[in-house]
């Protein structure tokens, strides 16, 4: 579904990850991130790295796993109200083209280079970068499918 | 990428502890998985096998193209009316008084809107081949909603091509899935409907009954004590109309409000039958009961009763009203009130506007045709006395609703023999959510004279008497 064309879908969330031009659009933007914290002169390369995939994973968990609901009405009358836009996606059929770029490219672009190769397997770094990546691979796995742990985010 | 990976990998070797490795092998792992395995997409369609589609297509039983019903079904047997339904209806070639169409104010007969709707009529054309929003809005449109916003003294209204969409087309834009409604068990079709398409959980109370409601309330206030992060999303409301149309009698109003700001629920109003009939001015059950009309969120009205008009309205706070112009699906998505109509609503409201003395007489007449119709043998009255629309219910049902329904039946034929035009309260039986008692459904209208109702109640007490004797 683009922008701009008419379209019967209910739920207009549930196919924008399958839009034309949406993963190099995302992953273009990852590289910009990555470029702008370059550009700071007194950032180390490993901490720019490891900044790059924590600031990443961050706005991932943002925007994927913790805002609910849709910015426009739908007709369905608020069926994802409480859904937040990974769950929305595809209707919530697991295993999607869309749901397998996005659980993979957070650990294929940052987590490899970054805490094994640039931050010199620094523990400290490591801790930090692990951490990041969990946080925002188990949302994502199937099981974990509209569980709210502690009852956060819940309504 | 993973062979740059791999060589790295064998460069630094010395460098990596062994946890890293192994969180690593466990990533490499999963990615392959992910890669891998079979990559579902959403069911565009799902198709049968043929061993499938023969199974169906055997077990498949014709049904027949109208099915077997009784020769003296009702819908077999109906009454034809042959022109307008004013003053002076003709009933299967036989003229009568009306005592059946909701014309309260006979503005249906007027010849001042009859004019104004024939020029207007000359000026647009007929339809509006439109919507509002795509080129559907006239002038006369925005004119009515102005006028009927100033009648009732609200911020803004809103105009629905179809009386029975305009309630049902309101309360979905609002409830939603999660939301609760509290509704009056009485409540016309066109709310159940609304209340279906809003997929919220929907209560009931018993009809005008405000302890049942605070009890339903003080339910859901302790429901929502043991849950404060969810009461703090879901929305409440209540539904109740000014006059009831199925059992003609006026909603408790000012003990709605006490309830409203005591248990923090909106107010949803529906005064079909009651605009243009209760209060001193006719703006409904607000003004007859005194209650500021900032106390309630929505009113919703049709404009085919007192009106005389088609189509509906819905009028309240900007703020409220405006978010239907987006979200009101019969607004949003139904072709426009046809602009001879709105001018004929226009009309009709400067002559409620002009001459307030009206709505005295019709509620006068309300009062003494209720008197007249007390003590009929085996018929009780059922409503208030200044409902314009009273029920007249079996004393002793039969037991049958088929029965009863004949027994009535009989007492409208007798009364169409002798001119005077009657009509059962007709509903969609399967698909009602209470069903009212069957019922002859007597309309007092401005245009009726003394004579003619003393007429009427003389006809019905005699045709009680010959039939349910």
């Amino acid at each position: 579904m683009n922008v701009g064309v008419a379209h019967s879908e209910v739920n207009p969330n549930t196919r924008v990850m399958n839009s034309r031009g949406i993963w190099l659009a995302y992953l273009l933007l990852t590289t910009a991130l990555h470029v702008v914290l370059l550009s700071i002169p007194f950032l180390s390369v490993p901490v720019v790295w490891t900044l790059t995939n924590v600031i990443h994973n961050l706005a991932m968990y943002l925007f994927l796993h913790t805002v609910k609901g849709t910015p426009f009405e739908t007709p369905d009358q608020g069926k994802a109200r409480l859904l937040t836009h990974w769950e929305q996606m595809d209707y919530g059929v697991q295993f999607t083209a869309s749901r397998k770029f996005l659980t993979i490219s957070p650990i294929d672009t940052c987590e490899h280079k970054t805490c094994y190769f640039y931050t010199k397997y620094d523990t400290a770094h490591f801790v930090v970068n692990t951490g990041s990546l969990l946080s925002v691979l188990l949302p994502k796995l199937p099981q974990f499918h509209g569980v709210r742990l502690f009852g956060i985010n819940k309504y | 990428m993973l062979l740059i990976y791999i060589f790295q990998l064998k460069t630094y070797q010395t460098f990596a502890p062994a946890y890293h490795l192994i969180l690593e092998g466990i990533l490499i792992l999963w990615i392959i998985r992910l890669l891998f395995s079979k990559t579902y997409k959403l069911q565009e369609r799902s198709d049968l096998t043929e061993k499938e589609k023969e199974e169906l297509i055997e077990e498949w039983q014709p049904e027949p193209l109208v099915p077997l019903v009784p020769k003296d079904h009702p819908s077999l047997n109906y009454d034809v009316v042959t022109g307008p339904p004013s003053h002076r209806i003709i009933v299967n070639g036989k003229e009568c008084i009306n005592f059946a169409s909701f014309n309260f104010l006979g503005l249906l007969d007027s010849e001042r809107v009859k004019l104004k709707a024939l020029s207007s009529l000359k000026k647009y054309g007929v339809g509006t081949c439109g919507p509002r929003g795509f080129y559907g809005t006239f002038d006369v449109h925005l004119e009515l909603e102005e006028r009927l916003a100033k009648f009732m003294r609200t911020e803004e209204a809103i105009i629905y091509s179809y009386g029975f969409a305009t309630i049902a087309s309101a309360i979905p834009a609002y409830s939603k899935r999660g939301d609760i409604v509290f509704v009056d068990e009485a409540a016309c079709f066109s709310i159940q409907k609304g209340l279906q398409a809003s997929r919220s959980f929907v209560k009931y109370f018993k009809h005008n009954d405000m302890e049942d409601l605070e009890r339903l309330l003080k339910e859901q206030e302790i429901e929502d004590q043991k849950n404060p992060r969810k009461a703090r999303v879901i929305r409440r409301f209540i539904v109740v109309e000014g006059l009831y149309i199925n059992a003609a009698d006026i909603c408790p109003l000012p003990e709605l409000v006490k309830l409203k700001y005591k248990y923090k629920v909106r107010i949803f109003l529906e005064e079909s039958m009651s605009f243009g009939v209760l209060g001193e001015y006719g703006r409904g059950v607000t003004e007859h009961f005194g209650v500021n009309i900032d106390d309630i969120d929505l009113i919703s009205a049709n404009m085919e009763n007192a009106l005389a008009s088609i189509g509906g309205f819905c009028c309240g706070r900007s703020f409220v009203i405006d978010h239907q112009r987006l979200s009101g699906q019969g607004y949003c998505f139904s072709a426009s009130l046809p602009p001879m109509l709105a001018s004929a609503a226009i009309e009709a409201l400067n002559i409620m506007e002009e001459d307030p003395g009206i709505f005295r007489v019709l509620q006068d007449k309300c009062k003494h045709m209720h008197k007249a119709l007390q003590g009929t043998p085996g018929l009780k009255t059922v409503g208030e006395p200044l409902t314009p629309a009273l029920h007249l219910l079996l004393e002793n049902s039969t037991g049958s609703r088929t029965n009863d329904l004949k027994l009535l039946r009989a007492i409208v034929d007798y009364s169409l023999d002798r001119q005077i035009a009657l009509t059962l309260a007709r509903y969609l039986d399967k698909e009602e959510r209470f069903l009212p008692p069957p019922s002859i459904r007597v309309v007092v209208t401005v245009e009726q004279t003394q004579e003619e109702m003393e007429k009427a109640a003389q006809c019905i007490r005699e045709a009680a008497v010959k039939i349910l004797k």
